[in-house]
């Protein structure tokens, strides 16, 4: 027996949609999801490494860095987990034969990463509000924890991504569950994932520090604010984030030369598109990163990289999804999935959505053109 | 009954009970505890009151730190469980309801970007938006429970669903007005019970209008709460509700649940009203904690009734509690189980499940039950097989004998018609599916486990037939 022989029986529901419409919402969505969870892995990452090297010093650009990570960090876990939900219903409809034994065939792994979000969440909370992260060491055990959990997930989720997309491995991971990293592109992969998030993590740390320093100006803020440490800040993570992108535009060429099915994704005109206007942004963002020195100096370069780096997690999102159908392409082939489209119920939640974003804009421009303090404030 | 086998030692029921209980504990309170600290707010800034502020404000500390950390991992984990002990149940729910769950989703964005800003702009903003952010919070989050109650009504009584599969056929079914009625009121019960413990910080001399204030809502939720559960016993089918109700019940667990929550509603009841409304400076941790165990008492025996009720089946009449749809029994029945589960023909050694001859029939037997039984019944834990087995091997063919006549009573029913348990000997209990093979090998197997060692003479049986 091989993987397509153990594949489960198609549902017998049809689907409430046309296909392309649920790979287009996975895409979508899953590209929010990964804008948040690249500043949540990413970002705890890089808060922890600066945290460490700075030994906790009191005042040192590195633990303020840390700070203001985690400061956002909470917030950026929330819609993680938040924006992550719409991908997981979604591939759950289209993937249902192939989904459900990726999670089954590491069961026990797949359940620990819940525990895994829980504890990393938690401690991300113990550092904001125990850790007095500028105070000293204090903290760091938390900071390092979570970003510790958050690796540990990010290693799961690549695992499941592997397992659902080549049936064909299924017996021999169902053996032995942990040979799912010995597949040749699991390093690759999981660098390619870490190395992104790292890189948009820097990119708006440096964004930030820049407007920031910017907005301080040369004799430092009313409110005491030091424009020196926005720009250590800032020169800081420009050179993570250049680190970053270098090591995954590396990688990436790695990952697409061990890729099973990289011809496939060459040779399919929409994904070779895609494929070269990815590479092309990236290249692009690499020179635009090596041409700066100091990014306060430089404000336009530093949105430019930012939404460089968007645009390339875009691009991204779709490629992934692109190795993926060419990945199952040997089982998808051979079934038809029925659907009997809800365009009804498709409209409202397209209608809700509109209303959902529109309504967490104003609660977020009504914060901000409200601004209070004392007796008047809530 | 094609997917991967992965049972938990514990039992997979266990593992969903504690998720899910927990999840809807703390995911109620995200609705019922919004709405009590928007009104308390709006109160607040009304009386200018200082000591409902507070109140407020740590209430709105306890919305971040377990609704939108705990609940929502656990929202998502009750997905992750599912998908781990019943695919096909949760394939067959997303299939029909993605875009109920997509709508959900949009308000579930609402409120936790409500509840964040909401804690986070205490003392920033002026009072007027920031009572409307947690205003905005709470009515999210009541909508996120009117969708989800329509999928969880759904799986109990999908009502006309089974005739036409339309997707608010299922889901405005009989259940469902008395079931959100109750969720609405469970939801204040489990604010009262969250929030009187920082209602216990607030000055001595305060405390008992503050107390009093919360004591309000949880009659609220009493009242909503009896409503509401006595309507949706009315509203359940007879054959689901002979289960538990009545001279003729036929399940002594969930007899004995519903008086268990019936008791606990009554003592939330009596221990609120005493704490708070009748001695509000008597209230003390203790007596706090009391309230919170028996509010959380009361809603986790409803949510065992309600899953209880729902046997055999996963989806009423639609899919049973092992995975097996309803309209695939004759198919099953002649082609043999394993035929239909290939990865436990795999694990058995089978190579080819249509032919079973040769093959060890304890390896068979336990490949069936992993397939047929396993999603309720563990070995010797919750549910366990052994404890249920007698020393008389032709008990257990009787049973299983039975089970197996049961599978002809499910496929007389009319398609899209309740199946009538009350004329059912195992009316619990999914029928036996399978070829003649496979069900004396299952009570092979069964046998096996009665004799010494047997716990692992499956593993180790090399024997054929």
């Amino acid at each position: 027996m091989n993987g397509f022989d153990l594949l489960p029986a198609l549902d017998p529901t049809p689907n409430p949609g046309p296909a392309w419409l649920f790979h287009g919402l996975l895409v979508l969505t899953f590209f929010l999801h990964v804008l948040f969870m690249n500043l949540t892995l990413g970002g705890t990452l890089m808060a922890a490494l600066a945290q460490l090297t700075a030994r906790g010093k009191e005042g040192d650009y590195r633990t303020v860095l840390a700070a203001r990570m985690s400061g956002i960090n909470s917030y950026g876990i929330a819609f993680t987990i938040t924006t992550g939900i719409a991908p997981l219903l979604f591939v759950q409809v289209l993937y249902q034969q192939t989904f459900y034994p990726a999670t089954l065939l590491i069961g026990s792994v797949w359940l620990g990463l819940l525990v895994l979000l829980i504890f990393g969440y938690y401690t991300s909370y113990l550092y904001k509000f125990k850790g007095a992260p500028t105070k000293g060491f204090g903290g760091t055990f938390w900071l390092v924890s979570a970003a510790v959990l958050f690796f540990l997930i990010a290693m799961i989720q690549v695992a499941v991504n592997l397992i659902h997309s080549q049936p064909e491995t299924w017996t021999a991971i169902s053996d032995h569950p942990w040979s799912v990293l010995g597949d040749p592109t699991y390093a690759v992969r999981l660098l390619h994932f870490v190395f992104g998030a790292v890189g948009l993590s820097a990119a708006v740390t440096a964004w930030w520090a820049v407007r920031r320093a910017r907005s301080t100006g040369e004799g430092g803020g009313e409110t005491g604010e030091r424009r020196d440490l926005d720009e250590d800040i800032a020169r800081y993570a420009w050179r993570w984030a250049l680190a970053a992108v270098f090591l995954q535009v590396v990688d990436g060429f790695l990952f697409l030369l061990m890729l099973p099915v990289m011809t496939g994704l060459m040779t399919t005109p929409a994904s070779a598109i895609v494929l070269t206007v990815g590479i092309v942004l990236a290249v692009g963002l690499l020179m635009m990163l090596t041409r700066v020195r100091n990014p306060v100096e430089q404000p336009g370069a530093a949105t430019g990289v930012l939404a460089a780096m968007v645009a390339i997690l875009a691009v991204m999102a779709i490629t992934r999804h692109q190795v993926r159908v060419l990945y199952l392409e040997p089982v998808t082939s051979q079934l038809e999935r029925l659907s009997a489209p809800q365009w009804g119920n498709f409209v409202l939640f397209a209608v809700l959505l509109v209303v959902a974003l529109a309504t967490v804009a104003w609660m977020i421009r009504a914060v901000l053109q409200h601004p209070a303090t004392g007796d008047d404030a809530a | 009954m094609d997917y991967p086998l992965w049972h938990l030692g514990i039992g997979g029921g266990i593992l969903m009970g504690i998720v899910a209980v927990t999840h809807v504990i703390v995911a109620h309170f995200a609705v019922g505890g919004g709405l009590l600290i928007a009104a308390t707010e709006t109160m607040a800034i009304r009386k200018q009151d200082r000591e409902m502020r507070e109140l407020a404000r740590r209430g709105s500390l306890i919305l971040l730190l377990i609704p939108t950390v705990y609940g929502v991992v656990t929202g998502v984990g009750i997905w992750f469980v599912a998908g781990l002990i019943s695919p096909a149940a949760i394939s067959a729910l997303i299939h029909n309801y993605v875009w109920g769950w997509a709508m959900e989703w949009t308000f579930f964005v609402i409120e936790i970007a409500a509840a964040l800003i909401y804690w986070a702009t205490w003392g920033k903003v002026t009072k007027g938006v920031h009572v409307a952010i947690g205003w905005i919070y709470f009515v999210a989050a009541w909508i996120s429970l009117v969708i989800i109650n329509g999928i969880i009504t759904f799986m109990l009584t999908p009502g006309d669903w089974l005739q036409t599969h339309k997707f608010w056929d299922g889901f405005f079914n009989p259940t469902y007005w008395p079931s959100l009625v109750l969720r609405t009121g469970i939801a204040l019960l489990m604010a009262a019970a969250f929030l009187v413990f920082p209602a216990l910080r607030a000055k001595v001399e305060a405390r008992p209008q503050v107390m009093r204030w919360i004591g309000l809502w949880l009659v609220i939720g009493l009242a909503l709460s009896a409503t509401g559960y006595f309507w949706w016993e009315s509203a359940m089918p007879d054959e689901a509700r002979v289960l538990f109700l009545g001279e003729g019940a036929v399940l002594p667990a969930l007899i004995a649940t519903r008086s268990f929550l019936l008791w606990a509603l009554a003592a939330t009841a009596v221990v609120g009203i005493v704490i708070l409304l009748a001695l509000p400076k008597a209230a003390r941790l203790p007596t706090a904690i009391i309230l919170a165990l028996a509010a959380f008492a009361f809603f986790g025996g409803y949510e065992r009734l309600r899953e209880g009720t729902r046997k055999p089946f996963l989806i009423h009449d639609y899919m049973f509690s092992n995975g097996l749809l309803v309209q695939d029994i004759k198919t099953v029945n002649q082609e043999g189980v394993l035929s239909r589960s290939p990865w436990a023909a795999r694990a058995a050694g089978v190579s080819d499940p249509s032919d079973l001859e040769g093959a060890d029939p304890v390896k068979v037997g336990h490949a069936v039950f992993q397939v047929e039984c396993a999603a309720c019944h563990t070995v010797n834990g919750y549910q366990g097989i052994r404890p249920l087995l007698g020393e008389d091997p032709t008990l257990v063919s009787a049973v299983i004998e039975l089970l197996h006549i049961q599978a002809d009573d499910y496929m007389n029913m009319d398609p899209g018609h309740r199946a009538n348990l009350e004329n059912l000997t195992y009316p619990f209990m999914p029928p036996f599916v399978g070829t003649d093979t496979e069900r004396e090998d299952l009570v092979q197997y069964l046998i096996s486990l009665a004799e010494p060692g047997g716990s692992s003479q499956a593993a180790q049986s090399g024997g054929a037939r």
